[in-house]
């Protein structure tokens, strides 16, 4: 058969025409100006009870709603409570939830349901166990009001359902265990988890809940009304692993957010027109070292203090997020701008370290050769940076040190070994904490110091605990901030944490993705919009 | 002998044979089965500490590794899983709670979609290439060819893949950058979804197959029978598909099975690289989440297919060449 210019042009035109036309549909549907598309991170864990990490608290501010939430100012404002008293001996709190909660199969928000969510949360979240630790008696009066009486008053009791409070589930997921994961995804938050288009590890997809009656006030953090304006999210789960395609298909408009771009790729964001980089949640994270306090050397004060001294936050910082735009120096145990931050005790600060210092002490600390190991996440590139930064550090004032490299579930997994590092134990690991997180010093489980009860590296100061236990007592801010330098006095002398510096973490979004609310570590779904770009 | 009852007796020890290598194939599977179990048990790595999350308290770790049954001793734990297995139960996923064949199931469209597409572009193309560098063996074609299979082969596939996505999806914006969608939503969304990563996983392959074509072609175009169909005036496309084609296929179907079982591995980069929800990226998170029932079955599952596509193999090489016989 003998092909024609003619006909060979016709036929490439055909094929043009054939192969254009899927990007035309795939146009139309990427203009579709109700579904915002977002990277957010990993979501694995629907439950936010099981879990503390970060998407699994996205997804549940989406589809539940809270008793009280914390606006801007991390204030504590009522959320489904309508109405709310406190009796004249402050012991026993009224509740009342206001009209129009319905849960995402169409049956009202009870009471009920509302006593069995605080009690399911309260086995595990530590504002929780404060609560029920005081508590006489949590139960519901009516269909719409339920009571908590205690034992003896409680001040920061509307801070603790505020902040990291209770998701309010169906009671009868609530009577689940609080190590049993809750998979039914109804809640009666301004979204609905579309059961049937979830794809896990792939995608997730979250339709806006026609029946959600917002509050009147204007949004402000995690309070106030949560106005829905786009139709439908759809978390793009599996695009998170691979931030290079992420960026691209951001580019090409195939996804709005991309919740945490590598720092390195943000100078191709920033080149592009579409795209926009801001800091939406501006408290940011506080990276720490965590030492463990069972173990020669750390279980030396000395030694803990000579990494205190050892550390030159901006180096560290530099080898993480490279670009001080997006980071800064810390001293105080409760961050840069938290209403505890204070400067009490924090002498031991100098710009570039002082490893002279640090190498006097771990003498003093009588330090014999003892292997330091550092667990090293390799798949958290900052973290893995920063431990790389102390091997050397430490390696230079003649510490005997080993990096473990695995990826972060084997650090989790191998920070739990209490014993020495001949058995498997470590020595320090690197992690960071939101700043507000910890700010709220309540709900901060890095801040305890309770020895094997407590979270890893298990420090113990018994004067510590019992002046961090009165904090939910007291009533006034003032006395919250006298109370904070007590506390960071002991802190700094007995060295549990060493702070690394602070950081913001900078979200991607096509500019046509707007109104997006910044709060600390979590993405809220509502009030944000597309708008032609 | 009548060859009604030789023909019985070809198939009789055919089906004996394939009756050997489909036991030999439980056999394997079942060994993989003990080794994956050990092996991911004794890795680091904790799937209740994974769940918990960052900032969990090692008390909360401890309840949900009870919960989750943990806590409960190797033997105990793989006499429950392998009980499960010969039911008919591949178990559930730690994480999500859903039947670990249902998520399988839910990848397998992709997955399929781009092994196939792959090996229908790199046995095409490379034997096409193949045969082409043969019949001009020294000229420029041979060498482009034998150039472009040294490049295939050094260039990795993330590398490719990227450079595809920077120019035909960024720049251009001729094809999505990322993604996939079923065939089921049209065949034109789908098929343009798999361009690049088909051709991204292709590279190596075409290079690979187009290679060993060459080289057997080579010998059997240097046969004194061909040269003899060569002189009673066989024309070029008799002799090269019909004569020596046909005679060199053994090898080239040899690497085709491999290259199929080695596609396996191929993918799972390719999915994380262009974002296809397949069977590779389940396991990449299965892997990172220690998600042990998941990671469990798809490497059986990918096993038994090993063993099964090399056993077609075999068998089609009595299609091939009439004088293999089982």
């Amino acid at each position: 058969m003998i092909i024609s210019r003619r006909n060979l042009f016709k036929l490439g035109a055909a094929a043009g025409t054939a192969f254009s036309l899927p990007s035309i549909v795939r146009a139309q549907s990427i203009s579709d100006g109700r579904t915002a598309r977002m990277v957010i991170s990993n979501l694995s864990v629907f439950d936010p009870v099981v879990t503390t990490s970060d998407p699994t608290h996205t997804h549940a501010y989406a589809i539940y709603d809270t008793l009280f939430g914390v606006d801007s100012k991390f204030a504590p404002q009522p959320q489904m409570v309508g109405k709310w008293a406190v009796s004249e001996d402050k012991k026993t709190y009224t509740f009342e939830l206001r009209d129009g909660l319905k849960w995402h199969d169409g049956s009202p928000v009870t009471a009920a349901d509302c006593v069995a969510s605080i009690r399911r949360w309260s086995a595990v979240a530590p504002g929780g166990q404060l609560l029920i630790a005081r508590a006489k008696d949590i139960s519901k009066k009516d269909d719409k009001t339920f009571t908590i009486a205690l034992n003896e008053p409680l001040e920061f009791l509307l801070n603790i359902l505020a902040f990291q409070g209770p998701f309010i589930m169906r009671e009868k997921d609530a009577n689940l265990p609080p190590t049993e994961q809750v998979t039914a995804n109804i809640g009666s938050g301004p979204f609905k988890f579309n059961q049937g288009l979830a794809k896990p590890g792939a995608s997730f997809t979250y339709d806006r809940n026609e029946n959600y009656v917002p509050r009147q006030e204007p949004p402000d953090g995690l309070a106030g009304g949560k106005i829905v304006k786009v139709d439908r999210v759809v978390w793009e789960n599996s695009l998170f692993g691979d931030q290079q395609t992420a960026v691209a298909a951001l580019q090409a408009g195939e996804i709005d957010f991309l919740a945490q771009p590598s720092f390195d790729l943000l100078p191709i964001i920033e080149a592009d027109p579409n795209l926009a980089v801001q800091v939406l949640d501006k408290s940011g994270y506080d990276n720490f070292l965590r030492m463990n306090c069972l173990q020669k050397p750390f279980d030396n004060v000395k030694a803990r203090q000579a990494l205190l001294y050892l550390v030159d936050q901006e180096a560290f910082m530099s080898a993480a997020y490279g670009n001080p735009k997006y980071f800064r120096t810390v001293t105080s145990m409760f961050g840069n701008e938290t209403p505890a931050s204070n400067d009490e005790n924090t002498g031991w600060f100098k710009k570039g370290g002082h490893p002279e210092k640090a190498k006097q002490l771990f003498a003093e600390s009588g330090y014999a050769g003892e292997k330091v190991v550092i667990l090293q996440s390799t798949d958290w590139p900052e973290a893995s940076n920063m431990a790389q930064v102390l091997a050397s550090a430490l390696r230079n004032i003649g510490i005997n040190t080993e990096l473990a490299p695995s990826d972060w579930g084997g650090v989790v997994a191998r920070r739990a070994n209490k014993g020495p590092v001949e058995e498997g134990g470590w020595s320090v690991f690197i992690t960071n904490d939101p700043e507000a997180s910890i700010g709220t010093v309540i709900s901060g489980v890095t801040l305890p110091m309770n020895g094997e009860k407590g979270w890893y590296g298990w420090p113990r100061n018994d004067e510590y605990e019992a002046l961090r236990l009165k904090w939910v007592d007291l009533g006034t801010q003032d006395e919250r901030k006298q109370l904070a330098r007590q506390m960071q006095k002991i802190w700094w002398d007995y060295v549990p944490t060493v702070l690394l510096g602070q950081h913001v973490q900078p979200i991607a979004r096509r500019k046509s993705l707007t109104g997006l609310i910044g709060v600390p570590a979590w993405i809220p779904f509502w009030n944000m919009q597309k708008v032609s770009a | 002998m009548d060859p009604i009852l030789e023909y019985a007796e070809g198939l009789c020890l055919m089906g004996a044979y394939i009756l050997r290598r489909l036991i030999s194939t439980i056999a394997v599977v079942a060994m993989v089965g003990v080794f994956v179990f050990l092996l991911l048990r004794l890795a680091s790595g904790d799937p209740a500490a994974i769940i918990g999350g960052n900032t969990a308290t090692p008390e909360m770790v401890a309840a949900i590794r009870e919960q989750l049954g943990l806590n409960e001793t190797l033997p105990v734990q793989f006499v429950h899983w392998a009980a499960g297995l010969l039911g008919g139960d591949f178990g559930t996923s730690i994480f999500t709670g859903r039947p670990v064949l249902e998520l399988i199931s839910q990848r397998l469209e992709p997955t399929i979609s781009l092994a196939a597409l792959t090996m229908i572009c790199s046995v095409t193309i490379g034997v096409s290439f193949g045969v082409l560098a043969a019949w001009r063996a020294g000229g420029l074609a041979d060498r482009a060819l034998t150039g472009f299979a040294a490049l295939g082969f050094s260039i990795p596939v993330f590398v490719f893949g990227y450079f595809l996505i920077y120019f035909f999806a960024i720049r251009t914006r001729w094809l999505p950058v990322q993604g996939y969608v079923p065939i089921e939503s049209g065949f034109a969304e789908w098929f343009t979804h798999l361009v690049l990563p088909t051709a991204a996983l292709s590279l190596a392959y075409i290079a690979f197959i187009a290679r060993v074509t060459r080289a057997s072609m080579l010998e059997i175009l240097s046969e004194d029978y061909m040269r003899t169909a060569a002189a009673k005036g066989a024309s070029s496309y008799a002799m090269l598909f019909h004569h020596a084609l046909k005679n060199a296929g053994v090898p080239i179907l040899t690497v085709v099975g491999v290259s199929f079982a080695y596609l396996i591995g191929g993918v799972v980069l390719t999915e994380t690289v262009f974002n296809i929800p397949g069977i590779g990226r389940l396991v990449v998170d299965a892997i990172n989440n220690r998600d042990y029932p998941i990671i469990q079955s798809v490497l059986i599952l990918t096993s038994g297919l090993y063993v099964l596509i090399n056993l077609m193999v075999d068998l089609a090489y009595t299609l091939i060449d009439p004088r293999i016989r089982y």
